[in-house]
């Protein structure tokens, strides 16, 4: 085929395969089996062009190459990582010659000027320039640190988070981003150039992860850096459009938002003006289901928000079905997400089989403000005016009934998500100001709010991973971590500006802030700990304990230093409490015991002396809270949240694009043990759940499980152990296989009576998936059939009659040359890799990765102990067209059953 | 007997004898879909961006599925269901027959929100050679029974019936629309139109299901029916799937006129074939390509299970459960 390529400036010239030999050569350099790695991309690379290619999409192909590879070698990953990187560094970097050492020169030495560059061009804050000392924070840009990301991380990065020029390019590189985060977060500070080198070296190691908003934002002239807002519309008209507006402005900065809609009144009750009934709260949701689906970042972000309802509201059953996907679409909400605020007495009322009444929040105004036994006091006085008849609108259903109707809502739609009002209330620390009336899109965050003050929360996540050291924690790295990333959130809020009064009221009143936790899955995994283990709860207690206690301490170190949050007087905090106490008060209230373990599992924190240090001052109204990370975990390259592994191996649809995860220590372990070429391919057939897989040794399979074959009862019992030392909540993600209700219902009240304040998506494993591709299907085989083939096999004798009349010249993928100069041998390769020669091995050689190895950051690039004896056949470049000989599937073979897409 | 004339205990549900039929009947009603659960009107935004050649080839798969859903619907209402007796098998083909509106309707939704010239769109099945030549093809093995009555008490009129069914169920539904789909995921596994890409998932888990029942039909009345058994129906048969490999080759070539980033005609070309050996394999022929699957990629899109992050993507992965739901409102 006559190849020619069309290159940026619209020329076209003759396609050079061995420009694109030498790039991918440089790209595999170092790694295990590079030339077969150069050979498999060359090839599949090949497959994809057409005639007028643009270099960009040439680029492009390279990398899909690389990453359709990455589940038959996780090495690929590396390779496609520094394939994205190259095309970054030219366009940020420019042009640079092939040496890394050069590279990582020209990447400091520019700095200096692209700041100057991004203040100019109107995108970057005056202050980068003016508060630093920059020539000093460019000597410690690491460019090796990029080793560290995968590619589903890099790529997440440059999509979502760094600054993208005119054309929708990269304007920065990932360390420069890191960089312009931590700088962007000290500009107040008395040493803004020793800060930013702080924060820049915790982050650029992953060690921790700002907010989504924070990573957009920091350092830009936009700093709207707040993740959360919090929001409750009042009854009546001239709020609930001022609240439309503010969701607009605040979805438009890129915020998420809670929006309790309890006070909205009933349908049926009277409007004052002339007594015509009114329609409830439906249709005033919708406008702000369809305004926030308006606000559209870059033609994909949507905006996102979660209504919650309390289920004492009379129009909850309509509330319940308002993410259904039949009926009127405009009962419909399409795009926000829904959660139900959820009190003890309801719960109590399941369990006694009592009645549960729904009432006219405009006949009972004060409910919304109530909880636990002031709530159920005065909701049993409602319910003798509502048998009274002193009630105009009210309706009542046995409480269970309604359990059952929110999780059939739950299984079929996944919402509405549930949340506990009561243990968020009689636990929290900060509702000195008011009831908390909500929680927030991800159900993590508790703050309260009121006409005036939209609450707001400012995130940052640890990632656990990197701080394990040889299977330890390394708590002294742990500890400077939880420190700097609290200092940090509290340098935010002052550099923070917000598009609404109200929020940017209660942000510097309150101060609130939510540090979380990722990699909790991940470093269960590096310790050989199976999720559902008793081991494992016990280390999320001890690890959530020593997090909460630093992050507390370091708040009140703050105090001491900046002074403490206004609304810090009559907090709990102000009391000398810490989240820990708080359990005495909800047991108290509910006159039960949470059926949790309380001691504590980090020895040697004094909390005595802590609490007193708490009683003369707190920065920060909240400091935890564990957000489910989505795609700072990607960033991370780690699990997110406290988030079990979805499967072994899984598809990610993300807005940044499609990305297979691929469970990169399970690999590592298969690799080490001689196992991974024989079973990855079973892999991907049993979709990433390797119970069945009897080859792998069964310790391995106890670990790797996936989330649906994990008991959900270890979600709970992870988030009721971490809850403890939690001021505010966690994303407690769910993942059932069982549909039966009764089950379903017997685990959210598990949950309930372990104090877990609120619970976020359902996912239900799908009994029923498309049809596979890339794996051997045979779908006759597993119904025990063969069709044609007693007849075919009794003709085989005769080959004449073999071969049929109009059959079409077969175009298997062998026929297609790799790129004609693909070094085929030891000898040539390494000739051809010249300045880039294994012996070199300059990329993974970098500094950074020998003298420190981060190995908890992500899965070591790890040499296997043992080779794999022989390569993927799919690596190998030579076998002849046909040489897949048809055969007919064995029945008999029992694997073959679970390639079937059968529906169990 | 699956098929032959209906006698009155086939109009009893009970006792079940095909229980597959009956299964995947209640996995259909759980995979229950709507278009409008798209937002659709988002992908516009890469749209304007796409280069011609790109846009070209998703009108033209738009162009010929549109109809084709509508022709596999007819071939079931009028090839397929009258001749069986099973009233399990009717229920499946009666959810069938609204998934098939169902996908036609959403194509129509996609015609409806890109901005495509429609009448070029709805003339195109008809005016480009290499796509009537598919239509055609369809046609040819649907009218004997759809414009005679059928015997399928005779070999012959059996025989009919299961040449129908793969020229519909297994080449068109089995092959084309696999092709099809992998082309428009395509565009989705490079972070472009995720939402059309949203609807071809939907689409393709119910084509997935439809095959399952078509290869179970085959499957079952092959085995009811010793007497077309022979070697010579099964060259038949496999020229039938060749044949409709021959043009859907052709047709990739007016798909593909010159490449797009990651595909090109002679790539897609190898994934029907690639696709087309499974067929055969599991119709008990064997593979008469031995291709290899270029798409690699395609073990993301299709065939693990996906986690969606909720606020960014529509989950297409969640069931409708008519049994849960016993205690529903007041």
């Amino acid at each position: 085929m006559e190849l020619t390529i069309t290159k940026r400036d619209g020329t076209r010239e003759p396609f050079n395969a061995d420009k694109i030999n030498r790039s991918i050569e440089r790209a595999c350099a170092g790694l295990p089996d590079a030339i077969s790695m150069v050979t498999q991309i060359a090839t599949e690379t090949r497959l994809t062009l057409y005639d007028g290619i643009t270099t960009e999409e040439m680029d492009q192909a390279t990398i899909n190459a690389a990453v359709q590879n990455i589940k038959e070698d996780i090495e690929y990953d590396k390779v496609a990582v520094r394939l994205l990187l190259k095309t970054v560094y030219r366009r940020v970097v420019g042009d640079y010659e092939n040496s890394q050492e050069v590279l990582r020169k020209k990447h400091r030495e520019t700095f200096p000027a692209w700041v100057k560059k991004g203040v100019d061009d109107g995108l970057l804050d005056p202050r980068m320039l003016e508060k630093f000392d920059l020539k000093a924070l460019a000597a410690e840009l690491e460019i090796g640190r990029d080793e560290l990301f995968l590619y589903s991380g890099l790529s997440t990065l440059l999509h979502r988070y760094s600054i993208k020029d005119k054309s929708e390019q990269p304007y920065e590189t990932p360390q420069y981003f890191f960089m312009r985060v931590a700088m962007g977060l000290s500009f107040n500070e008395k040493d803004p150039t020793l800060w930013a080198k702080r924060f820049y070296d915790k982050m650029s190691q992953h060690e921790y992860i700002s907010g989504g908003s924070t990573n957009i934002g920091a350092g830009t002239t936009r700093p709207s850096l707040s993740n959360c807002f919090l929001m409750q519309m009042e009854d009546d008209m001239q709020h609930i459009a001022k609240s439309v507006a503010d969701v607009m402005m605040l979805s438009k900065a890129s915020g998420g938002i809670g929006l309790s809609v309890t006070k909205l009144r009933a349908t049926g009750s009277p409007l004052s003006s002339n007594n015509t009934p009114s329609s409830g709260p439906t249709p005033f949701a919708k406008i702000v289901d369809t305004a926030i689906r308006a606000i559209q970042r870059g033609g994909k972000k949507k905006g996102a928000l979660c209504f919650y309802m309390e289920n004492w509201h009379y129009d909850f059953p309509e509330f319940i079905d308002w993410k259904h996907n039949a009926g009127d679409d405009y009962m419909r909400m399409r795009t926000a997400d829904t959660a139900a605020f959820i009190s003890d007495e309801f719960m109590r009322r399941v369990e006694n089989h009592e009645m549960w009444y729904m009432f006219d929040p405009k006949e009972t105004p004060d409910l919304v403000e109530l909880y636990g036994t002031a709530f159920s006091k005065r909701y049993a006085e409602y319910i003798e005016k509502a048998e009274r008849g002193e009630l105009r609108v009210f309706k009542k259903v046995p409480a269970e009934e309604q359990y059952r109707q929110i999780l059939v809502a739950l299984q079929g739609t996944s919402h509405p998500w549930l949340t506990w009002k009561d243990p968020i209330n009689l636990r929290a620390l900060n509702n000195n100001t008011g009831t908390i009336h909500m929680s927030n899109l991800c159900t993590e965050i508790c703050l309260p709010q009121d006409r005036e003050n939209i609450a707001v929360c400012n995130l940052a996540s640890l990632n656990l991973a990197a701080h394990i050291h040889n299977k330890q924690v390394d708590w002294e790295k742990l500890e400077s971590s939880v420190r700097y990333a609290i200092r940090q959130l509290d340098d935010l809020i002052d550099i923070n500006t917000l598009p609404i009064a109200e929020a940017e009221h209660a942000d510097k009143e309150n101060r609130a802030v939510g540090l979380g936790v990722m990699g909790f899955a991940d470093v269960l995994e590096k310790f050989g700990m199976a999720y559902d283990s008793p081991h494992a709860w016990d280390f999320a207690d001890r690890i959530f304990e020593f997090v909460s206690y630093v992050a507390i301490d370091e708040s009140a170190n703050l105090a001491a230093e900046r002074g403490a949050y206004p609304n810090f007087k009559g907090s709990g905090w102000s009391k000398g409490m810490v989240p820990i106490d708080s359990i005495a008060a909800l047991e108290k209230d509910r006159g039960m015991e949470l059926t949790v373990d309380k001691s504590h599992h980090y020895k040697g924190l004094n909390w005595d002396t802590l609490r007193e240090k708490v009683k003369r001052g707190m920065r920060n109204a909240t400091l935890m809270a564990v957000a489910p990370n989505a795609n700072i975990g990607l960033v991370a390259g780690t699990t997110p949240g406290i988030d079990p592994r979805f499967a072994q191996v899984f598809s990610r649809n993300k807005i940044s694009g499609k990305y297979m995860d691929l469970n990169h220590n399970l690999a590592n372990d298969l690799k080490n043990l001689g196992l991974w070429e024989k079973v990855k391919d079973r892999i991907i057939a049993d979709q990433g759940d390797i119970t069945a897989i009897d080859e792998i040794p069964a310790h391995l399979r106890e670990v790797y499980k996936t989330s649906f074959s994990t008991s959900p009862y270890a979600f709970i019992e992870v988030a009721a152990r971490a809850q403890k030392w939690i001021d505010q909540a966690l994303s407690r993600n769910m993942y059932l296989e069982t549909r039966d209700i009764g089950e379903t219902l017997d685990i959210y009240t598990a949950a309930w009576r372990k104090g877990v304040k609120s619970t976020y998506y359902l996912h239900m494993k799908p009994r029923h998936t498309a049809e596979q591709s890339t794996v051997q299907v045979n779908k006759a085989a597993a119904m025990g059939k063969r069709g044609f083939a007693a007849v075919m096999e009794a003709a085989a004798e005769a080959p004449a009659a073999a071969q049929p009349a109009a059959a079409v010249p077969a175009i298997p993928v062998e026929s297609v040359a790799p790129f004609a100069k693909v070094p085929v041998t030891a000898t040539t390769a390494e000739a051809k890799l010249g300045p880039m020669s294994a012996a070199q091995a300059p990329i993974d050689a970098m500094p950074v990765k020998a003298a420190r190895p981060f190995a908890g950051a992500k899965p070591a690039p790890q040499q296997p102990l043992v080779q794999p004896a022989t390569r993927p056949q799919a690596t190998s470049p030579s076998p002849a067209p046909g040489a897949s000989a048809p055969r007919i599937m064995p029945p008999s073979d029992p694997a073959e059953a679970n390639l079937c897409d059968s529906c169990q | 007997m699956l098929i032959g004339k209906a006698s009155p205990e086939d109009m009893n549900i009970h006792p079940i004898h095909y229980q597959w039929a009956y299964d995947l009947y209640n996995q259909a009603v759980r995979n229950t879909w709507f278009p409008h659960e798209i937002a659709l009107k988002e992908d516009l935004y890469d749209w304007e961006k796409m280069t011609d050649d790109e846009r070209h080839a998703v009108e033209f798969l738009i162009s010929f599925f549109n109809p084709a859903e509508l022709i596999v619907n007819r071939s079931i209402a009028l090839g397929i269901y009258p001749y069986l007796k099973s009233p399990e098998c009717h229920l499946y083909l009666a959810k069938q027959m609204w998934e098939e509106a169902n996908h036609c309707v959403a194509f129509e939704y996609v015609l409806e929100t890109f901005p495509i010239d429609r009448d070029k769109a709805f003339s195109l099945h008809t005016n480009i050679p290499s796509m009537k030549a598919k239509e055609d093809y369809i046609n040819h093995y649907m009218k004997r029974m759809t414009e005679d009555t059928l015997d399928v008490s005779t070999p012959e009129g059996k025989k009919d019936f299961i040449r129908n069914l793969v020229a519909t169920n297994i080449v068109m539904e089995g092959i084309w629309f696999y092709s099809g789909f992998m082309v428009v995921l395509s565009f989705r596994q490079r972070n472009q139109l995720r939402n059309l890409g949203s609807l071809i998932n939907w689409v393709l888990r119910d084509e997935s299901l439809h095959l399952k029942f078509g290869m179970n039909l085959i499957q079952n009345i092959l085995e009811e029916n010793n007497d077309i058994l022979t070697r010579e129906f099964a060259d038949e048969i496999k020229n039938i799937v060749v044949q409709g490999v021959d043009l859907e080759v052709a047709y990739n070539k007016d798909l593909f006129p010159r490449g797009i980033l990651g595909l090109n005609a002679d790539y897609v070309n190898q994934y029907v074939q690639y696709v087309a050996d499974r067929r055969l394999e599991e119709l008990g022929i064997g593979a008469h390509y031995g291709a290899k699957n270029p798409a690699k990629w395609m073990s993301g899109a299709t065939d693990v299970l996906e986690l969606v992050n909720f606020f960014e993507a529509q989950n297409t992965s969640y069931e409708v459960d008519g049994h849960a739901t016993g205690k529903k409102k007041e």
